[in-house]
């Protein structure tokens, strides 16, 4: 079987498993945190937009809402949630950000239920290319796009700002931090804001390419995970790449008789593969 | 003049402002005599998968709002029924754990409605050990091999079948892609049904299996293509059929193949989900008469979802299913003797069930006494048109290989 067509749809996914890993390790390295609520959030933003749109805005107001209101969210936890666990051990912060997770799940299904059928559209989706006779949408190219300019943009935030100064100044330390002056919630519920509007956008794109399901936008966040593993849960090139690659095996393997009952596993393995293969110094940040 | 033909047509639309409400149809259940039912409450059960991949629930709903309406009317001939609904998370050791609070603490007398794709395979050995009769709508194989399962609908092989017959028939299939998800017996079951059946009938079947928490229908859209079929059969819940009509639209698959489903994909409101892509281009088997069918059963379906149900409770297939569940129940209770109604004597008049006629079936229905069970063997068929679904065609038979014993039982027992 010709694998290429594989490859080129595996592009689309690996696009989000990119962006979304880029969302994870933004947080990570500024606050510590690894957030489980990240796909939840993304999904309550798609959820508003799906209700939106068919009031009549213009189309643009309804795509904001769906960014927007994750990263409301994002900010509120990282203002009110985040800092009540600040002196806490990083499980127990991920933890809490599971049960955050949690929280959204419950409030998606109280409030629109998975009874109706749903589906969310962009414009994207009617513009595509050819990429080994597949038609790649642009929303698919969309996503690649965004997940390399964000990558860019935070790099340079994180590198060429005062802000990101205090973000990585945090990540190292919280309490040297705090003593040389550095507004510590502050910063943080910055980090998470950006996280925020990352999710939004992802959720956006996840609900369009994968489905509007909060159960399946929820879970979205584990294949992400496995994503951040790649860049160490520090590097965003790292992250991006690690989310495209899976995202590409994980196609490819649905050609493979022996592999595609298992393929949704893939993110995980290449995971597990990559901590093992590279292990020592690298995983260092892992360990915490 | 003119003034007298507006007034003459004013006139009309008041009288038809006024009739219009007494014309709606007023649902009818039970002993239907508006008092509400205030002795002991009867306890019937229901397993449903609400919280997973998809929701399943919509059974469950319809039989909850049946229940409601025959308690505010009578009750069962004054006990009102107390309806246990819980979710199974998709999960067998939660379905286990639940059906067994149900059947052990509860003390249910029957389930009714139950819709889950772990529950019959975890519970059916339960049920038949407690005397428990389930009428449920069956979606894995363990739903029809079991003497206490009863499901209402065809289920998804008599339905595949019963689409490929369809697709042979008036849409010229010499080749389908089977993709499916990788759940139990969906493999062997439902795919090798449909490869058995296409042996019978000079149509090749092949299969393309898909991991249900996959996230990539386009991969799977592409192995169908692969395959080099004329006709794409999904065997998907609804949200699946979703995301695979979705990523073979990005492909322009549309208008190169025939795109098929089991009854899951008759859900009201989908052929606006998916889009004026796929009008004309996406057929599904029904299990039941078409959701808006004007029979007197199914006007009363609609009716008592309306008054007694809730606004988002799906108004599909399924859900025509819980209904019909929940009214055989309540017709074979409201027969006894209100105070000797417990598990054994429910069990016993349920299982005596022959002849039920509703137009929601295309054919006569029966429980008997049978090994399994699979009552529902004729369909009919609907493809999108525009915002609606459009049936096509008929009732026809479903000539499934495997329905041999059924038939030799259904000839047996004069059912």
């Amino acid at each position: 079987m010709n694998l290429l067509p594989f490859v080129a749809a595996g592009i689309g996914l690996g696009s989000i498993y990119a962006l979304s890993g880029v969302g994870l390790v933004v947080l990570y390295r500024s606050s510590g945190t690894l957030n489980f609520a990240f796909g939840a959030l993304g999904a309550i933003g798609a959820y508003c937009t799906w209700s939106i749109l068919p009031l009549g805005v213009p189309p643009v107001l309804a795509w904001a809402a769906g960014i927007a209101v994750p990263t409301a969210g994002s900010f509120a936890y990282g203002l009110f949630i985040a800092p009540l666990l600040r002196h806490r051990e990083r499980a127990v912060r991920a933890v809490g950000t599971l049960g955050f997770a949690l929280f959204i799940l419950g409030c998606t299904g109280l409030i629109w239920g998975e009874a109706v059928p749903r589906r969310l559209t962009l414009p994207t989706d009617h513009y595509f290319a050819m990429i080994f006779s597949v038609r790649v949408t642009y929303t698919r190219l969309l996503a690649l796009f965004l997940a390399i300019a964000m990558v860019g943009a935070i790099a340079l935030l994180l590198g060429r700002t005062r802000l990101g100064l205090s973000m990585r100044a945090l990540a190292a330390d919280r309490n040297i931090s705090s003593l040389i002056g550095i507004r510590v919630v502050r910063v943080d519920a910055i980090a998470w804001l950006i996280s925020g509007v990352f999710a939004g956008v992802a959720g956006l794109l996840l609900a369009d390419l994968v489905a509007l399901n909060a159960v399946y936008l929820t879970f979205l966040v584990i294949p992400a995970i496995a994503a951040a593993i790649f860049g160490r849960l520090q590097s965003l090139a790292g992250a991006a790449f690690g989310g495209l690659v899976t995202g590409i095996i994980e196609a490819v393997l649905s050609a493979v008789p022996i592999a595609t009952f298992y393929r949704s596993a893939a993110p995980f393995v290449l995971a597990l593969l990559f901590i093992t293969l590279v292990g020592g110094r690298r995983t260092a940040a892992l360990h915490e | 003049m003119r003034y007298v033909a507006s007034a003459f047509c004013a006139a009309l639309l008041l009288l038809f402002a006024w009739v219009a409400p007494a014309m709606a149809v007023e649902p009818h259940c039970g002993l239907n005599n508006g008092k509400v039912a205030t002795g002991e409450p009867i306890p019937i059960g229901s397993v449903n998968g609400v919280t997973g991949p998809d929701d399943f629930s919509s059974s469950g709903h319809a039989a909850d709002a049946y229940f409601k309406c025959v308690n505010a009317n009578g009750g069962i001939n004054g006990r009102p029924i107390k309806y246990l609904m819980v979710d199974d998370q998709w999960r067998p050791d939660v379905a286990s754990q639940v059906a067994t609070k149900l059947v052990k603490d509860d003390k249910v007398v029957a389930m009714i409605g139950s819709n889950s794709i772990v529950e019959c395979l975890a519970n059916a050995p339960l049920y038949e050990r407690e005397n428990v009769m389930v009428l449920d709508i069956g979606v894995v194989h363990e739903c029809f091999t079991s003497k206490n399962i009863v499901p209402l609908n065809q289920g998804p092989r008599l339905s595949g079948v019963g689409m490929l017959r369809f697709a042979k028939d008036h849409l010229g299939t010499k080749k389908v892609a089977c993709v499916a998800w990788n759940l139990p017996g969906a493999v062997d079951w439902l795919c090798g049904g449909f490869k058995a059946w296409g042996k019978e009938n000079g149509v090749t079947v092949e299969n393309v299996i898909v991991d249900p928490s996959s996230n990539d229908y386009t991969s799977a859209m592409l192995q169908a293509a692969a395959l080099n079929p004329d006709t794409i059969l999904l065997c998907f819940s609804k949200g699946g059929h979703i995301q695979a009509l979705a990523a073979a639209e990005q492909q322009d698959m549309g208008g190169k193949y025939k795109f098929v489903s089991l009854a899951s994909g008759y859900v009201v409101g989908l052929p606006d989900t998916i889009g004026p892509y796929w009008n004309h281009r996406f057929w599904t088997d029904l299990e039941f008469t078409p959701l808006d069918g004007k029979g007197p059963d199914n006007q009363n379906w609609i009716a008592i979802m309306n008054k007694y149900g809730n606004k988002n409770d799906p108004r599909d297939t399924f859900s025509q299913g819980g209904y019909l569940a929940a009214k055989i129940a309540t017709e074979v209770m409201l027969k006894m003797d209100p105070a000797k109604i417990d598990r054994a004597s429910v069990s016993a008049a349920l299982r005596a069930v022959k002849g039920v006629k509703s137009d929601i079936w295309c054919s006569t229905w029966y429980i008997g006494n049978g090994k399994r069970h699979n009552a529902n063997h004729v369909g009919m068929v609907a493809v999108t048109d525009g915002s609606n679904w459009k049936p096509e065609g008929g009732c026809f038979n479903i000539d499934d290989p495997e329905l041999k014993d059924i038939l030799a039982t259904e000839k047996a027992e004069a059912n």
